[in-house]
């Protein structure tokens, strides 16, 4: 008590945020407005500043130069922006990584909205169980599971051209040497790692449809299909666009995949991705001023792909409303 | 009221500060082990060495952390830059020495001719006193000159040497109507053209459905490329005088007879098309997808583990075109390291010629130290694995053929350039003109802006 009468005199600077609060009081919030605010959320801001926005503005600052980390560089200008619009490998990369992006990101969504109803079910067993098994890939080493579907997708001895050799006639598939093939081959690891996580997202938003929805769509005497169609699926169009554009970030960074299958990204690049590009560029080739160049444009193409998600984003939430 | 608590603060202060520092002091005056942390790869600080350091040296703690080959490369660099990090012994493969020995990168690494062994393993034949140049005339000359940079500071010392050899398989050799008696075998391809020619032969001899299911005379026919390259004298880069070299890769007819080799090798037929380390290379080696691997001395230990169903139907054989390497990797002390003296007296101990005689024997690497390529101990040693062969006799045969060629700064993205390239054959994309033209392109890209 003694220290706030000897505050009062103070109004200048105010000893406590609590005494601050006692001026302006927010109802039922205990705030941590005023000295102590800023203190409270620096940890995150330093670390972010060191780890996040340095390295961001380091990284812009290099792209300008032929860089080298252990040597001598040089001024460069805007060279480095120049002799990325054309190379050839930089549009290859983006060929390469929207291929596989849609790839994976279109069958795993109808995937994990067809697994998310079978995992409503009131009368499925082992609920827990089933919704923890579809997890666990995406817990596994991506090493781990590019060493499987290697097992898989080999061209002498893999399982699916085993099944394929089945049939008269049919010739193994290179899945490595061709374009598409090697697509299929990057996407199917991508969707077996996300389309478990996504079911789950799915499933947490189905199960937060209301029951009398369906129980009156029934009474009007809507089939199974009829209630999905109608009822299910208007229902998870946010869910749909949140998983599209976490799906499409994911989907820009694909690297360790290809990199595990060659790290040269195949014989004709044929999959090698922006990600990819960049660290070879860095790591193998050692032009880290023309790597940061590639590390920009990956930036505004994502900011670009962000802008469109924006715009169809609103123009859903508009529809639904 | 005020007063009274800021000296209060202000006691409690120094009595935690107090309290800190005598903790804090407590463990240092105890005795302490000193830990020498080792950034390594693969199989090159062996286990089994390790522990026998430790147990020479009660005092001293080794932690050997596994890296990936080029995750390691960029970790290095990173240290590097901001000249800090754990590491006291750094291991760096071959292919990337070139980018270490250019310029001023040297400077990542404490010159080793400037330390001197101290008397800790007098006991174990380590005279105290020597330095990097006094050991040197144990290893083979241009192994020792790819851990030395261009302003001559010696940045690492060797470990195994690949060495190049054909490891073949007697039985299938033997259903082919081939000799299986090693030197009988290494008879039939003194020239590289032999080789194609030989295969083509066993090639012809399979049956249909063998072929169909990708068996074939050798598992990488682009492996030939390599072989052939680093049979020369010159790669990509030629000595000029200069730290950074001549590139030469548009020019040296090595490259060009290297290549057209193993596109021949490939429009023949003979190649399994098994890349090396991929999946099905591993599967197709107990299978019998392939008669003949090009294989250096650390390949056999895969060989053993992958395929244990072939043991003794193996044996090793001259590589074509004379001697012949692939891989080695160097242990260098990065200059920012504060145990550099433990970290040097472990250095000398551990690649040591006693010491790679050892792991020759358990793990299979070849030792660089050429003093024991007259050592009976080396010479006599034999693979029950590959049919009794002499391994030791065989691959010192191979490494003491080459000469030194000149590394460069970029040799590693350039030879993975000319690999692609050689892929885009097999795999029957592109012709072999179009291909090495692209190759050319490529590799101008890469060393241009």
């Amino acid at each position: 008590m003694s220290l706030i009468k000897a505050g009062k005199g103070r109004r200048k600077a105010p000893l406590t945020p609590w005494k601050k609060q006692q001026r302006k009081p927010i109802p039922g919030v205990p705030s941590l407005n005023g000295r102590w605010g800023y203190p409270a959320i620096a940890p995150f801001f330093v670390i972010f500043l060191i780890f996040g926005v340095a390295p961001v503005v380091y990284s812009i600052y290099i792209a300008f130069f032929k860089w080298d980390p252990l040597g001598e560089s040089e001024y460069n200008g805007l060279n480095n922006f120049i002799f990325l619009l054309q190379d050839s490998d930089f549009w290859l990369a983006i060929r390469n990584t929207f291929s596989i992006w849609a790839l994976s990101t279109f069958p795993q969504l109808i995937m994990a909205i067809g697994l998310a109803a079978i995992l409503r079910n009131r009368r499925l067993k082992w609920k827990s169980f089933w919704r923890t098994i579809f997890l666990v890939p995406n817990i596994t080493s991506i090493i781990a599971i590019t060493i499987v579907f290697q097992q898989l997708f080999g061209r002498d001895y893999g399982i699916i051209n085993g099944l394929l050799g089945l049939i008269p006639g049919v010739d193994n598939i290179d899945f490595l040497e061709g374009v598409i093939p090697s697509h299929i081959q990057i996407a199917t690891m991508i969707t077996w790692r996300w389309v478990g996580y996504n079911t789950l997202i799915f499933l947490a938003s189905m199960l937060a449809i209301p029951d009398e929805l369906y129980e009156s769509a029934s009474c009007d005497g809507a089939t199974k299909w009829q209630q999905f169609r109608y009822v299910t699926l208007p229902s998870l169009r946010n869910t749909i666009t949140f998983v599209l554009i976490v799906g499409t970030i994911g989907g820009l960074q694909v690297f360790a995949e290809p990199q595990q299958l060659a790290p040269d990204g195949g014989s004709s690049k044929q999959f090698l991705t922006l990600t990819l590009f960049l660290y070879n560029q860095a790591f193998l080739n050692y032009k880290y001023g023309y790597a940061a160049a590639i590390g920009i444009a990956i930036t505004v193409i994502v900011l670009m792909i962000t802008t469109i998600n924006f715009f169809i984003t609103r123009k859903i939430s508009g529809e639904g409303k | 009221m005020n007063k009274l608590p800021k000296s209060k603060v202000l006691l409690t202060a120094l009595l935690g500060l107090s309290l800190t520092a005598g903790l804090m002091a407590a463990p240092a005056k105890a005795e302490e082990k000193t830990e020498i942390v080792i950034w390594a790869f693969g199989e090159v600080i062996q286990r089994g060495l390790k522990l026998e350091y430790e147990k020479l040296h009660p005092d001293i703690k080794i932690t050997a952390v596994k890296h990936e080959v080029d995750g390691l490369h960029n970790k290095t660099t990173i240290a590097c830059q901001s000249k800090t990090g754990p590491a006291d012994i750094i291991a760096f493969e071959v292919p990337y020495s070139g980018y270490w020995r250019t310029g001023n990168r040297s400077a990542c690494f404490e010159d080793l001719r400037k330390m001197k062994t101290s008397d800790t393993n007098v006991s174990a034949g380590i005279a105290a006193g020597l330095s990097a140049n006094d050991i040197k005339k144990n290893y083979l000359p241009w192994r020792w000159e790819q851990g030395v940079a261009f302003n001559d500071v010696v940045m690492g010392i060797p470990t195994d040497v690949g060495g190049l050899q054909v490891a073949y398989r007697t039985d299938l050799f033997k259903k082919a109507g081939l000799p299986t008696d090693r030197v009988a075998v290494a008879k039939l391809w003194p020239t590289w053209e032999k080789f194609i020619e030989v295969g083509k032969g066993y090639v012809a001899k399979l049956t249909p459905a063998e072929k169909k299911s990708g068996k074939a005379f050798i598992d990488e026919a682009g492996s030939i490329y390599g072989a052939i390259m680093n049979q020369g004298t010159t790669k990509y880069y030629q000595a000029d005088g200069t730290d950074a070299g001549k590139l030469v890769y548009k020019t040296n007819p090595q490259i060009k007879k290297a290549w057209n080799t193993a596109v021949a090798a490939h429009s023949a037929g003979i190649g399994a098309r098994l890349g090396q380390f991929q999946n099905d290379w591993y599967q197709g080696m107990g299978k019998g997808a392939m008669a003949t691997i090009l294989a250096p001395a650390w390949m056999l230990d895969f060989i053993k583990k992958y395929a244990p169903q072939t043991k003794g139907k193996w044996d090793i054989a001259d590589l074509p075109g004379g001697g012949g390497n692939q891989g080695g990797t160097e242990l260098a002390i990065p200059s920012y390291s504060k145990k550099k003296q433990a970290a040097y007296d472990f250095l000398t101990w551990y690649l040591a010629p006693e010491q790679q005689l050892k792991v020759f024997k358990s793990y299979g690497l070849f030792p660089s130290a050429s003093v024991l390529y007259d050592d009976a101990a080396l010479l006599e040693y034999k693979d029950e694995f590959f049919n009794n062969a002499p391994v030791g006799k065989i691959y010192a045969k191979s490494v003491l053929n080459l000469q030194p060629i000149f590394e460069g700064e970029k040799q590693r993205i350039i030879d993975t350039t000319f690999g692609a390239g050689l892929g885009r054959v097999a795999a029957k994309k592109e012709s072999s003109e179009k291909s090495y033209a692209k190759v050319i392109s490529d590799i101008d890209k890469l060393l241009k802006n």
